[in-house]
């Protein structure tokens, strides 16, 4: 074995978006050291380059039925494609709210950096196909946003959260790694693929390990997507983050993190799906009902949007309980709406902040259509479609979903979330009522740039336009499972 | 003789030892990162023994991944713990309360 040689790993080519980014990071992080305080913008635009780069590439690396690299470790199918690319558009999207935001923050180019290897790790769960791969893209991801959230270390806020964050993160990794135990002692191996194979030739469901596995490994990526019950870290994490690491973490994680809870029910458990269908279904009702409730009760505008995050995704779980190609399109469809109407949100927030004071308040927002008519109307339709108003882009998502889990059989499930999606938009309404009826309560004064700017029209456009021409993403989303089913 | 069994039970000992020290813990966050560590521990038990009966190597590869990363996990832990203390000058399980809705 002295002399054993390793075969180079074929397709090795098809990593190259990933090893963009992981060049980028490394290359940025050195040249940081050698950029002036005054220039730390030009780290921003090399952030946002490498990530249109890796867009280019993603787009040019052709493969309809799912390369492998890396021994089966790496697949890139059409699948991983779209996941990375929403994951790269919401990363462009978080750079261009930070460039204001965090400009007076010390090392701001090590927030860039961090902000790339936090993507290379949701990359890396998006075309794991076995769980040691899925483990160090999780981990790789969820280290680098502990350190964003806790980026003010001079903020209270910042640091508490990052710390709550860290300690119910790692507890989760924990529980997820516990699961893995169980599966791999059934079924000797790590990859999906194989673990599917070996499950559907026994009879799973009366293993007891199988069923403490599949509890464990649900319970560990619900956490990540901030499922209820495992959702008590969501609120104070986004209250206390820097608010573009709370807009990058509403949605590119929650892409990164279903992508891989799809392809895990999918290609590792398809035998034991009737078992997992029953723990979701609690979940999803759970946390459609808990999400929806308890952002009523908010007035802090990032604790409510975190709450409604908590809502949106009992709404994308119901996808994956459908379990068939009309829900996982629905899922990826209701991913694709929620990345813009959610960056569109927190732009607005953003721009509120005024004076070192962030506009946070729900009550901040009274009286803006009086002073900036055209922000106002970009957060009615974004919080409009938020709620699910037919003809805007939400509600195209929501009845998706809805329509795919009712068809699959569970009417009950369709009906509470339509009762609940009612219930929720009451929020969002209230705060367009703030808006529009009510007398402005404060200065405002607002941080903006082009960008800015730039990353409110696109989102309020993409809301509409969708809205009224859904038909061509959901063609894409449908293609993107060609891959996967 | 000592068979797989008697290892998944000591590891369901710790990790449920890991999980009860997370929560009921009202002393301070150090104890916390201790209570991750025997988590992991736990996983990397079970991962061993299994590795071990089914004589298959994977799993005590996967050890090592653990391994490294829980290295890196406590250095971050750690890491925001001390920009915690700067800030609130506690590191009091009680303390960590200014976020709440």
């Amino acid at each position: 074995m002295a002399n054993a040689t390793f075969p180079f790993p074929e397709n090795l080519w098809i990593m190259i978006p990933e090893m963009i980014i992981a060049v980028m990071a490394m290359t940025l992080l050195l040249v940081d050291l050698f950029v002036a305080k005054d220039k730390k913008y030009l780290i921003a635009y090399a952030t946002i380059a490498s990530c249109v780069l890796a867009i280019v590439a993603l787009l040019n690396i052709q493969s309809a039925d799912g390369l492998m690299t890396f021994y089966g470790y790496f697949v890139y199918d059409p699948f991983a494609v779209f996941a990375k690319i929403l994951i790269l558009v919401a990363t462009v999207f978080t750079v261009i709210l930070s460039l204001d935001f965090m400009k007076d923050e010390e090392n701001v180019g090590e927030y860039y950096c961090l902000i790339l290897f936090a993507v290379l790790g949701m990359m890396l769960m998006a075309s794991s196909n076995n769980f040691i791969t899925f483990y160090l893209g999780l981990e790789l991801m969820a280290l680098s946003i502990y350190v964003l959230v806790a980026y003010q270390r001079d903020v209270l806020r910042s640091t508490e959260a990052a710390l709550k964050y860290f300690i119910l993160g790692s507890l989760s990794s924990g529980m997820l790694l516990y699961g893995v135990t169980f599966l791999y002692g059934v079924t000797t191996s790590f990859d999906f693929n194989a673990i599917g194979q070996a499950l559907a030739s026994t009879n799973a469901s009366a293993h007891i390990a199988v069923m403490l596995g599949m509890l464990f490994v649900i319970a560990g990526m619900a956490f990540k997507v901030s499922v209820a019950p495992f959702h008590m870290w969501t609120p104070d994490t986004y209250e206390g983050a820097p608010t573009p690491v709370t807009a990058f973490m509403s949605v590119a994680p929650k892409v990164a993190g279903f992508v891989v809870f799809m392809r895990v029910l999918v290609d590792a458990m398809p035998a034991i799906q009737h078992d997992y269908t029953q723990v979701l279904i609690v979940l999803a009702g759970l946390t459609i009902i808990v999400g929806n409730v308890a952002a009523i009760a908010q007035r802090n505008i990032k604790r409510m949007l975190a709450y409604s995050t908590v809502g949106h995704v009992g709404f994308v779980l119901l996808g994956l309980i459908a379990a068939n190609q009309e829900g996982y399109t629905g899922a990826l469809m209701y991913l694709t709406i929620y990345l813009f109407m959610n960056m569109g949100v927190f732009a607005i927030i953003i721009l509120m902040r005024r004076d070192g004071i962030q506009g946070e308040l729900i009550d901040d927002f009274a009286g803006l259509s009086r002073v900036r008519p055209g922000y106002a109307l970009a957060m009615g339709l974004l919080l409009f479609s938020l709620a699910g108003i037919p003809f805007l882009a939400g509600f195209w998502a929501k009845l998706l979903v809805i329509a795919a889990v009712i068809k699959a059989g569970h009417l009950y499930l369709g009906v509470l979330a339509i009762v609940f999606s009612v219930v929720g938009s009451f929020y969002y309404l209230r705060l367009i009522k703030y808006m529009y009826f009510d007398e402005e309560r404060v200065t405002f004064n607002f941080i903006e740039n082009n960008g800015m700017r730039f990353s409110v029209v696109v989102c309020a456009l993409a809301v509409v336009v969708l809205g009224l021409y859904p038909d061509p993403v959901i063609a894409i989303c449908k293609n993107a499972l060609v891959g996967l089913i | 003789m000592i068979g797989l069994s008697d290892y998944l039970i000591v590891a369901a000992c710790l990790f449920s030892l890991g999980v009860i020290g997370l929560f009921l813990n009202r002393r301070n966050v150090i104890t916390i990162l201790m209570c991750i560590e025997l988590i992991l521990l736990a996983v990397n038990l079970n991962f061993v023994a299994f590795s071990h009966y089914l004589n298959d190597l994977a799993g005590q590869i996967f050890v090592f991944f653990v391994l490294t990363v829980a290295a890196s996990e406590v250095a971050v832990g750690l890491a925001i713990l001390v920009a915690f203390y700067r800030t609130r000058r506690s590191i009091d399980v009680d303390d960590i309360n200014t976020l709440q809705g």
